[in-house]
């Protein structure tokens, strides 16, 4: 085990968050925490560049909620969820695939949090179908926890406005400040962030494979393994080859 | 053979028993007489279906048999008194004829006494079915006379008039009292529905507030908002910032003022405003910069009385559905304004707006249902809550009716 693991927090509320790092701190001083984050679609980015072993989620976020977050994340890291939900509705996480902490978090709960948390880290990662599992059930069991879907996207191109339906880009892609969105004939780009587009796009619709690219899973044509970890994907209706990232090589396994 | 008969009648009453009891019943019997008999009955208004039940019920059996006895009696005396007073007409013909006429009276005063709505819908039509039917037979008995007496038609005639004028004298003397009797049973039936409708309106009035009040103590016990606050106190506490005591006077305020709005059913505007800002006051310090908020309230309107709880529901959705949801937070405005005889209170929230609307809240439903109807149960159609589009976020308007400004 990494003598130090890495940690991600996200949580929403100022306060709760510098109270959750405070106890952090104290109760396991030898964890680094690598990113804190003020909502899912910044956890989720924060995760793919930082790779934490550790993520601690609230589970009603602005963007992506903690739900999707752990969804995304499977079994690359351990997921803590910190909600304020009351007993009766985290009934459900006592089948014990992830442990969860009740807002405000009291230190000797932190303290069994954290106790099995360091048991878990020494243990080969679980394959993430009990997790899956759970997180399907929590979706639906906890309320308010619908995501509305973009249609459609509001993006310059030149000097007119378009109005572009969702369905018909082949794929995103991160370009430092905007996003570009690349359909059959023309490109565009929009101002906001990939990881903002990200959560409000239908993740079985639009397989993200690196953290800078989401493709439509219609305009695929093939994925290409280049070496043991590295693979490419081909769109149609384009030329261009897109990357695919180790973290998402898994999409295309048989 | 007359066993038989009777107990084909009984199952027959007990059924129309039923049908009245529970008028879905129909649906259910095989097409035929029967089943238009029965929905004649099932289609009469509850109260008017209970009234008939509980005739049917009491008199029935030996009990019924005894009455019909007793009128035959009274009708048998009348004919012997007939008897004794014309001569000319036979103990028997005199008896039999008062019996026949008592006991048709009796039956349309009987249906007018039960079927009075039906009566009164349709007054004209049975007036002009007397007229009609009085004059064809008049018409019809003194041409048989004529013809089986050969008279001559000048007498006949003469002879008609009068019998028209005893027909519709006799039709009178049975349409008047029915009509009377049905106007005076469907006030009285007009009356009790009024008074059963009050009594529902109250009751349903009663229920509506304690359901208020309870949604009230489940927004102040809320998990979200109650340890999430909590946490924050804890948190500013162990920071040793003097925010903490701020916060906690905040919380207290906000608790306090909602402790009073379930106490009543209408509050001021001004109380209802300072309740709304203690709340987003203790919001603010969680949400940090994420939440900004402005609250315009005139001071000519500080006195104008509100349903409780209907602005604090419409602020708790702004933060709710528009600013926590929102990555980048946004401005809640809440603002109130007189203009023609109307008053206009206004909750905007610069959060993500329309489309996540309509997504239910924990509670199920996002309370705009509860403020609709406080709305309507305090004002009628005179008040009315819309949601706009803000662009950004969402406009929730409510306008009541405010005399002052007409």
């Amino acid at each position: 085990m990494n003598p130090n693991p890495t940690v991600l927090v996200a949580e929403d509320e100022p306060l709760m968050r510098e109270r959750l790092l405070d106890m952090l701190a104290q109760s396991w001083p030898e964890a680094c925490v690598v990113l804190v984050a003020e909502n899912g679609n910044d956890a989720w980015d924060g995760f793919l560049e930082h790779e934490p072993d550790v993520a601690f989620l609230d589970i009603r976020m602005p963007g992506l909620s903690g739900l999707e977050v752990a969804e995304r994340i499977g079994s690359m890291a351990q997921v803590v969820f910190v909600t304020a939900y009351d007993q009766y509705a985290v009934d459900a996480f006592d089948a014990g695939a992830v442990d969860y902490l009740l807002k405000p978090v009291q230190p000797d709960r932190l303290e069994r949090a954290l106790a099995r948390l360091k048991a878990k880290l020494v243990q080969p990662p679980e394959d993430g179908a009990a997790m899956g599992e759970l997180l399907r059930h929590l979706k639906t069991a906890l309320p308010g926890m619908r995501q509305e879907r973009t249609k459609w996207i509001k993006a310059s191109v030149g000097r007119q406005v378009r109005v572009i339906d969702v369905d018909e880009v082949l794929f995103f892609q991160s370009d430092t400040r905007y996003t570009r969105i690349v359909l059959r004939d023309y490109e565009a780009l929009v101002r906001t962030p990939l990881k903002d587009l990200l959560s409000t796009l239908d993740p079985d619709r639009f397989w993200q494979i690196h953290r800078a690219t989401v493709v439509n899973v219609n305009a695929i044509a093939a994925a290409e393994r280049l070496d043991a970890e590295r693979m490419q994907v081909l769109v149609k209706g384009s030329a261009e080859k897109l990357a695919v990232s180790r973290t998402f090589v898994h999409l295309f396994r048989e | 053979m007359l066993g038989r008969i009777a107990n084909w009648y009984r199952g027959w009453e007990d059924e129309l028993v039923a049908v009245l009891a529970q008028p879905e019943l129909t649906a259910r019997m095989p097409k035929g007489r029967r089943r238009c008999h029965a929905q004649v009955l099932a289609d009469m208004p509850p109260l008017q279906r209970a009234q008939l039940r509980a005739f049917l019920l009491k008199y029935s059996g030996a009990r019924r048999y005894c009455a019909l006895a007793g009128l035959a009696l009274v009708f048998s005396f009348g004919g012997v008194l007939l008897h004794l007073a014309s001569p000319g007409v036979g103990w028997l013909q005199a008896i039999l004829t008062i019996n026949l006429f008592g006991f048709l009276i009796a039956a349309a005063l009987g249906s007018a006494w039960f079927d009075y709505r039906r009566l009164i819908q349709k007054r004209i039509k049975l007036m002009l079915a007397v007229v009609v039917f009085g004059a064809i037979s008049a018409v019809a008995s003194v041409a048989l006379v004529a013809l089986v007496n050969g008279q001559p038609v000048a007498i006949a005639l003469t002879r008609m008039s009068h019998f028209m004028s005893g027909v519709t004298a006799g039709g009178l003397v049975i349409i008047l009292p029915v009509l009377a009797i049905s106007l005076w049973r469907n006030r009285q039936y007009e009356a009790l529905n009024a008074q059963l409708q009050r009594e529902a309106e109250q009751a349903k009035l009663a229920r509506e507030l304690s359901e208020s009040q309870l949604r009230l103590l489940r927004a102040q016990i809320e998990p979200h908002f109650l340890f999430n606050t909590l946490g924050a106190v804890q948190q500013l506490a162990q920071q040793g910032a003097p925010r903490a005591a701020e916060l906690t006077g905040n919380l207290i305020d906000f608790l306090r003022s909602s402790m009073r709005d379930m106490r009543s059913e209408q509050v001021s505007l001004a109380a209802e405003f300072g309740l709304v800002e203690s709340y987003l006051k203790v919001m603010q310090v969680r949400l940090g910069e994420r939440l900004r908020y402005s609250l315009q309230l005139p001071r000519a309107l500080e006195q104008v009385q509100l349903p409780t709880m209907i602005l604090l529901t419409l602020v708790e959705n702004a933060i709710k559905h528009g600013i926590e949801p929102a990555l980048r937070g946004g401005e809640v405005t809440v603002s109130a304004q007189a203009e023609e005889g109307t008053l206009r209170i206004r909750v905007q929230d610069g959060g993500v707006g329309m489309s996540t609307i309509a997504e239910p809240d924990g509670g199920g439903g996002t309370g705009l249902d509860n403020v609709r109807h406080r709305l309507r149960l305090a004002y009628g159609d005179q008040a009315g809550l819309h949601l706009l589009d803000g662009d950004p976020g969402l406009i929730a308007d409510i306008t009541i009716p405010h005399p002052a400004t007409a």
